[in-house]
């Protein structure tokens, strides 16, 4: 055992790669000082120019994770990571760098596209984050655990593959969705946040909470029903309850399996055991409507 | 840009003042929470007269002598519980009926399990609720009864009685939606969006808690946000707390949708909106407004995002009747049932309508008044 871990070779590339990210990182993070980041009003990551109020806490955020992740998207870095792992499985090999290229076309397409929530409307989702990483799973992720299985156990893992399959679409729609429910909130707050401003330039700000809580709580109604009356929210509402019957088939025929070895019967034999009752106790019913109105024999 | 003028001196000063009232709340909310609370739901006195599988006959008898000789049969909705009905003891629909002299019958639909996941429409209107009917007629020898709808059960009481209108004397429909092909109201146009077929084959019957959710999100700031921040603000009032959790047990209570009833109610329903049109189809029967000849009283909010009045309006002018009168309240869905408004007015409305029709009414069956002169 300890002959095996004196083997292992000290991934050296790997942990050079580490600390020039970690110190490149802290030098960009220290080069985002408080000075630069009240004078950014455009973001450098938007190709548009995209225009962010003047301390917004999320650009600095985002300028943060553009210079973490450019960092790890460099093709030197990749082959460090993975010079640095002696004898992977082609398979392992093949999910970790289609997990690694799909993160990063991720985070890209994500600084790319200048931030979302940015305006007030619901109809520029299609950029969003979510959809971009539903293309990645679909793409990249869901090939794998489509892979052809063989052996004895074959059917048995599709199931399992088909089960972990449909519970990453679930939860990537799942995201998506609560996602477009908290948009309103983020744009209610930001709506208040500029009438404040203005009813703070015209007058003195009242000292009653409620009054502001009051008119915060109209616009968030309001941003509410725009989002659940447009093509985005029902497309979205559609996206997620497939998801969720996908997952729920799904995990239905991995349980029948089980239910199978334990000698009980699966959901779809109860349903028809279910239906043939149902059958009969119409036909019960419908004879003791006529016997009834033929009267005592 | 000039900083804002916020008078944070002002507002901390306030803070401390506040401070004193608040701990003093939180320690008379602890005492409330902890100590004894009545929180139950439906507890006018009843007694179950009828049972059919999961389906419940409920009877409330009224406080004095009926003033009326027909008794009145509730039929609430498939979605969430009859309880709403009979929340609150100070506001009671049920309650409110029987003051009036009115003798009252509910339908409990019960809780579906999956074995009921192949009921169809056809067997709530034309079996469980045809057999209460008749059920009814035998028990107070008579040729027809009152039939009062609620919500989605206000459609069932509509559909039977274009299909049995020999049986129905005077017909009350409450926030009942018959015109489906409205975008007032979020339930109509989420409906129209939803894979019902893939939705049933899934679930079998639709899940109560799909349900609950889906009725969070048709208001998430009132119902998710502004609620519990009233809840907190009034938790050392025993009687609010009260009634905030009386209402929490009904709203969180949603029973499964037999599946094959849901399914249809949203093809035909919202989807197709065949029912205003005279083009559903019950057990092979179709369902004409046109028969509906008996007096109709239809009662709706005008607030109601639920069940908006357009969904509820057009029914007044579609049915057979000559005799047929349209309320709209200034209240929402279930304001008009617990709201002070609907209380005040509700109730007595309806009392007042049937009153006046309850003489009409042809009660003694010839073939029942031989059978009782035999005894």
């Amino acid at each position: 055992m300890e002959q095996d871990q004196q083997k292992l070779p000290i991934p050296e590339p790997l942990l050079a790669a580490w600390i020039k990210w970690t110190m490149d990182f802290w030098e960009a993070l220290a080069q985002m000082g408080p000075s630069r980041a009240r004078t950014s009003v455009t973001s450098a990551a938007s190709p548009q120019g995209v225009k962010r109020p003047p301390g917004d806490f999320s650009q600095l955020a985002l300028r943060m994770w553009e210079a973490f992740f450019s960092l790890l998207s460099e093709p030197r870095t990749v082959d460090a990571v993975f010079k640095g792992i002696k004898a992977p499985s082609e398979i392992t090999l093949k999910m970790a760098q289609t997990g690694w290229e799909g993160y990063f076309h991720l985070h890209r397409q994500w600084l790319a596209g200048g931030g979302e929530g940015e305006a007030l409307g619901f109809e520029d989702l299609d950029k969003d984050t979510f959809k971009i990483w539903a293309e990645i799973y679909e793409r990249d992720f869901k090939q794998l655990l489509n892979l052809p299985l063989i052996g004895l156990i074959r059917f048995s893992q599709e199931k399992i593959s088909r089960g972990m399959a449909k519970f990453g679409q679930y939860q990537a729609a799942m995201a998506e969705f609560m996602y477009l429910i908290y948009l309103p909130m983020k744009q209610s707050l930001r709506v208040m946040q500029e009438k404040l401003e203005e009813i703070s330039r015209e007058t003195e700000l009242s000292e009653d909470f409620k009054e502001y809580y009051k008119m915060w709580l109209k616009i968030l109604e309001g941003r509410y029903m725009i989002l659940f009356k447009s093509p985005e929210y029902l497309r979205t509402l559609s996206y997620t309850l497939d998801a969720l019957e996908d997952f729920t088939l799904a995990k239905q025929e991995l349980l029948a399996d089980s239910l199978k070895a334990l000698s009980l019967p699966s959901l779809q034999e109860m349903d028809e055991l279910y239906r043939e009752i149902y059958l009969l106790k119409k036909r019960v019913k419908d004879l003791e409507k006529i016997l009834a109105r033929l009267g005592p024999a | 840009m000039t900083e804002p003028k916020i008078p944070v001196d002002l507002i901390l000063a306030k803070l401390a003042a506040e401070a004193e009232k608040v701990q003093h709340r939180l320690k008379k909310a602890k005492d409330i929470l902890l100590g004894p609370l009545n929180t139950d739901i439906a507890i006018t006195p009843h007694e179950v007269v009828y049972q059919e599988d999961r389906v419940r006959l409920k009877h409330y008898r009224p406080l004095k002598e009926p003033r009326l000789k027909t008794p009145l049969l509730l039929v609430y909705a498939l979605i969430n519980r009859e309880t709403m009905l009979d929340l609150q003891p100070d506001r009671s629909v049920i309650q409110n009926l029987l003051k009036e002299g009115i003798e009252v019958y509910l339908i409990d639909w019960g809780i579906p399990t999956r074995k009921d996941r192949y009921l169809s429409l056809d067997d709530h209107v034309n079996g469980y609720l045809d057999t209460i009917v008749d059920f009814l007629l035998k028990r107070h020898r008579l040729a027809k009864i009152n039939l009062m709808g609620v919500s989605l059960g206000g459609t069932l009481a509509v559909m039977y009685a274009a299909l049995h209108p020999e049986k129905i004397n005077n017909l009350i429909t409450l926030v009942t939606p018959s015109h489906f092909d409205t975008d007032k109201g979020l339930l109509h146009i989420w409906m129209k969006e939803i894979d019902v077929d893939r939705m049933i084959d899934t679930f079998g019957n639709l899940p109560g808690e799909l349900l609950n959710v889906g009725f969070l999100l048709l208001n998430p700031a009132r119902l998710v946000f502004d609620k519990y921040v009233g809840f907190l603000e009034n938790m050392d009032d025993q009687e609010f707390v009260e009634n905030f959790i009386r209402m929490e047990k009904w709203i969180f209570d949603c029973p499964d949708i037999p599946g094959e009833t849901f399914r249809q109610l949203v093809k035909d329903c919202y989807q197709k909106n065949l029912l205003i049109h005279n083009k559903m189809e019950l057990g092979g029967k179709r369902v004409d407004l046109k028969k509906i000849t008996m007096p109709l009283l239809n009662i709706y909010g005008r607030y109601d995002h639920l069940m908006p009045p357009e969904a509820c309006e057009p029914l007044t002018r579609k049915v057979g009747s000559k005799d047929t009168e349209r309320i709209c309240l200034d209240t929402g869905h279930i304001g008009i049932l617990l709201g002070a408004k609907g209380q005040k007015e509700l109730v007595p409305r309806i009392a007042g309508w049937l009153k006046d029709r309850d003489k009409k009414n042809k009660t003694l069956k010839p073939s029942a008044k031989k059978e009782e002169k035999k005894k």
